[in-house]
């Protein structure tokens, strides 16, 4: 009975470090963002003495609030499109049976494990030529095709488990596929929906190697290339970098625990 | 993903094929432009020499590019790096993710999801904050772990934590560790929770419990799993930039370039496209690898 005792107290003791180190910066970055200089500098332990607001005004000058508007932009319209576009190429490979069929799943799964780092150069050319740097559609659009191959493969494994009777019947009274998926299929295809949105939002929201080539102005800077201005404007100001990563990060950790169960599902069902 | 090809099809594609093209052709035409043209676009660039102010002055160079790869010290030093951070990862956030998650699923009863939340967080926060984040914890000056280091009587770094590419390697893997083994944790947790009852009520009355049950009889049952937490694991430690982007940009001397940094070293900051582009394609040739075993073995599973 004692060793089993000991086996629970290590259990416990185990994942309450893990947590305590992953607690712990968070709670480093909020409360730098209130100590004074000197606090900051002789006191690294130690805690604030008030709760000074000046650090926000200084990483608001930055300009955060315009990168996060532009944040929210790409999002949004990069996981629309992703969604859609995923959604309705994945109902197809999962209802149709013929060779393009291979094909095309083959390409999907290459175009998963290709990572933008390995096709910097030719895409930094084509927006370029495009003369669409410096542009937020000249980033949504590479990014949406970034994001379809793994959100094809989420939805063709969910399409695969639908119950096929209710198309079948729809067919019999002359749908098109086209109508079936619009009017059948999306309506019943909440969960994955979100599932697909929010794995796709966490990562576009936070996406920064071909923000980075292509975003250079201040004016279209997303917010994790704009968080770069932070430590280029404030050098060795901590409590003005920190209160920028506390705006940054604690509407994101908010959003995340409220929808906590979801983000954990949708991405748990990756190792099935 | 098992690709079934035992399905029931009723649908005939002849008299649809407007309907299967609205559908399909979006998905092709996005990943075909952003993906698939410029992956050629780097491996015929790699042929050759050019820079982004002489755009239209190519230089064929054949395998010159390549040959300078192989030549270049620093090349080899980020692929090492690539590799130090595969297997430091599979060890740090996957095997401790094995860990978190067996305690979670039959070792504690208390706080099953208070834990889990906490410890997945670091997952939704971007790279490039939580790499400014840990750089105020590494500060020589005001950094919480030479203050901790300090209280406790031991000695700190001399060059601070990321100024020896020997100590910054792995103060890079401590921050990637500590943003994904979370995940880790959720994904082998889903797995584990997959595992019948019955089976260990069968291993009890075998003797076999705790530890012993987890590590004859749970860890084989979630052995496809946990390949895939590898494969995720392999496929992420060479897509690695922003710890080392904001942490060292690669330094001091490239001793912590990878792949990724290095690349972009080479074509943004030299202007050495087409070796960029011959760095790529090494690069582009590893991940459909990893994706290829992906594949295989998940078809496998």
């Amino acid at each position: 009975m004692t060793r089993f005792k000991l086996a629970n107290l290590i259990a416990y003791g185990f994942v309450s470090l893990f947590s305590i180190y992953v607690l712990m910066p968070i709670i480093v970055m909020v409360l730098t963002t209130f100590k004074s200089k000197r606090e900051i500098f002789l006191e690294p332990l130690g805690l604030p003495s008030q709760f000074g607001l000046s650090s926000f005004e200084k990483a608001l000058s930055v300009g955060l609030g315009s990168f996060m508007l532009n944040s929210l932009i790409v999002s949004f319209f990069a996981v629309f499109l992703i969604v859609t576009i995923s959604g309705m190429a994945a109902y197809v490979l999962s209802r149709i049976d013929f060779k393009i069929n291979k094909f095309v799943y083959l390409l999907i799964v290459a175009g998963f494990a290709i990572p933008p780092a390995a096709v910097l150069v030719p895409l930094y050319t084509m927006v370029s030529n495009l003369n669409l740097l410096n542009s937020l559609f000249g980033v949504i659009m590479p990014l949406t095709a970034f994001g379809i191959p793994f959100t094809v493969i989420l939805f063709y494994a969910f399409f695969l488990d639908f119950p096929k009777e209710v198309e079948e019947a729809a067919t019999i009274d002359g749908c098109t596929k086209l109508q079936i998926f619009f009017r059948i299929i999306v309506p019943l295809s909440g969960p994955v929906i979100a599932s697909a949105a929010i794995f796709q939002t966490v990562w576009i929201w936070n996406e920064f190697l071909l923000a980075l080539i292509m975003l250079t102005s201040d004016d279209f800077k997303t917010l994790p290339i704009g968080l770069l201005k932070l430590r280029g404007e404030w050098t060795s100001d901590w409590g003005a970098i920190m209160a920028g990563l506390t705006i940054a990060v604690i509407p994101v950790l908010i959003v995340f625990l409220i929808f906590q169960k979801y983000f954990v599902r949708s991405l748990a069902g990756l190792g099935k | 993903m098992d690709k079934n090809n035992t399905q029931t099809n009723s649908f005939s594609l002849s008299n649809d094929k407007v309907s299967v093209a609205i559908l399909l052709i979006p998905a092709l035409i996005f990943c075909t432009i952003f993906i698939f043209i410029p992956a050629i676009g780097t491996i015929v660039g790699s042929f050759y020499s050019y820079s982004l102010t002489s755009m239209n002055n190519w230089k064929w160079v054949g395998f010159g590019n390549y040959v300078k790869a192989t030549q270049d010290e620093y090349f080899w030093v980020a692929l090492k790096n690539n590799f130090i951070i595969v297997f430091a990862s599979i060890v740090l956030q996957v095997g401790v993710g094995t860990i978190l998650a067996a305690i979670l699923d039959r070792g504690i009863k208390h706080g099953k999801v208070i834990f889990r939340t906490i410890i997945f967080t670091p997952m939704v926060i971007s790279s490039v904050a939580v790499s400014l984040i840990w750089l105020i914890i590494y500060d020589p000056n005001v950094g919480i772990l030479n203050a901790i280091f300090k209280s406790i009587g031991l000695p700190t770094p001399s060059k601070g934590w990321l100024g020896d590419p020997n100590i910054s390697i792995w103060m890079i893997m401590i921050t990637a560790a500590w943003q994904n083994t979370g995940f880790m944790m959720v994904l082998i947790l889903a797995g584990l929770q997959s595992v019948s009852k019955e089976v260990y009520d069968a291993a009890e009355i075998d003797g076999a419990t705790g530890v012993k049950a987890f590590w004859y009889i749970t860890l084989p049952m979630i052995r496809n799993v946990l390949i895939v937490a590898i494969l995720i694991t392999t496929i992420g430690a060479f897509k690695v930039f922003e710890f080392i982007f904001v942490f060292t940009g690669g330094g001091p001397a490239n001793a912590t370039q990878v792949l990724g940094t290095y690349i972009y070293l080479q074509a943004f900051n030299l202007l050495h496209m087409g070796y960029a582009n011959a760095i790529s394609v090494i690069l582009l040739i590893i991940a459909l690898f990893l994706g290829w075993l992906q594949l295989t073995s998940s078809r496998k599973a």
